[in-house]
């Protein structure tokens, strides 16, 4: 069904020329790795903190307002650069199960660390103390932990079994 | 024995036969050897430019800049180790060509200068880390933290470019 969109995308004029440039997608990707270090480190920290491994310096509320910014900052650029590389390799985007898997956890993952830093800036006393913490934080811990390696994964098999499909 | 002939004899083990996917049953094992490293080298360098940041006055701005590393440390350590162990079966598969690769070179001279720069930290600036602790670090950790990004940027990025020039 995508095929003939990820086709016609690639005739298209811009597509076109980040494929004649050479080094638009290398750098790309660069960029885009280097935004999943600060996303994907800035979750894990906050994840573990929750789980009363280690950053016990700082409180969830502290780590959230320092940290979920960057996470915001970092998706944006992640969304720019992962556009690029899609307009200039659609095709190699939308055949594979592994793109389409990474896109769906993207957008579960998402949701739930907005509505995560919503509650937190919302009642910090009540995250702040282990005792109070809603019975759910745990489960956002290790779920948000799990999902954020999966599309590491996923994005970086992409490459790996898009020839498959197309 | 060459330098030439031990890049041959390290690329004919068998193990490196088996990280090319050559041996039965091993033909996912670069891809998996390669996404292990790309999970671990993110907590490296989220883990680094978390302290960085906070060096050149960017972000936690009035936290404890000893407490803060005490808590990334480990985490920078651990993840460095299984980034050079994934790093270096990668390395074996195709030692010759990696060797002789120019973006591989440069890589490993990045890395170089980024370890010269946390060695004259270490035992500079950060030795009378109590006295600036909270507040504004000084000049020279100012500059080794914005190096330390720097260096680490053009890591990823000619780590990146390997996989597009070999």
């Amino acid at each position: 069904m995508f095929r003939p969109f990820a086709d016609w995308l690639a005739t298209t004029q811009l597509s076109q020329l980040f494929q004649n440039q050479l080094w638009v997608v290398p750098t790309s990707q660069s960029i885009h790795i280097i935004c999943v270090c600060l996303v994907f480190s800035s979750a894990i920290m906050i994840n573990l903190r929750l789980l009363g491994v280690g950053v016990k310096g700082r409180s969830i509320s502290q780590l959230s307002s320092s940290l979920v910014p960057w996470m915001w900052g970092g998706l944006c650029v992640l969304l720019l650069t992962g556009a690029v590389q899609t307009i200039a390799e659609p095709v190699r985007q939308f055949v594979t199960p592994a793109f389409w898997a990474k896109m769906g956890m993207i957008i579960v993952v998402v949701s739930m660390t907005a509505v995560f830093a919503r509650k937190v800036r919302a009642n910090a006393a009540r995250w702040d103390a282990a005792g109070s913490r809603p019975a759910s934080a745990r489960a956002f811990a290790i779920g948000s932990s799990i999902l954020w390696i999966l599309i590491i994964v996923c994005g970086r098999f992409i490459g790996y079994t898009w020839a498959f499909y197309a | 024995m060459s330098l030439d002939s031990l890049l041959m004899w390290i690329q004919d083990l068998p193990l490196a036969a088996a990280v090319r996917g050559e041996t039965a049953g091993s033909e996912w094992l670069f891809p998996i050897i390669e996404t292990l490293h790309v999970l671990t080298l993110t907590v490296v360098f989220g883990s680094i430019v978390m302290v960085d940041l906070r060096l050149v006055g960017l972000t936690s701005r009035g936290s404890s800049i000893s407490r803060l590393t005490d808590e990334t440390l480990p985490w920078t350590w651990t993840s460095w180790v299984l980034s050079a162990i994934t790093g270096t079966l990668l390395f074996m598969s195709k030692a010759v060509t990696y060797y002789g690769n120019f973006q591989f070179r440069m890589k490993f001279v990045f890395m170089a200068l980024a370890a010269v720069n946390m060695l004259i930290f270490h035992f500079g600036a950060y030795r009378k880390v109590a006295q600036w602790d909270t507040a504004v670090p000084p000049t020279s950790a100012r500059v080794a933290g914005a190096l330390s990004i720097a260096f680490w940027v053009a890591v990823i990025f000619f780590g990146r470019w390997i996989g597009f020039t070999t």
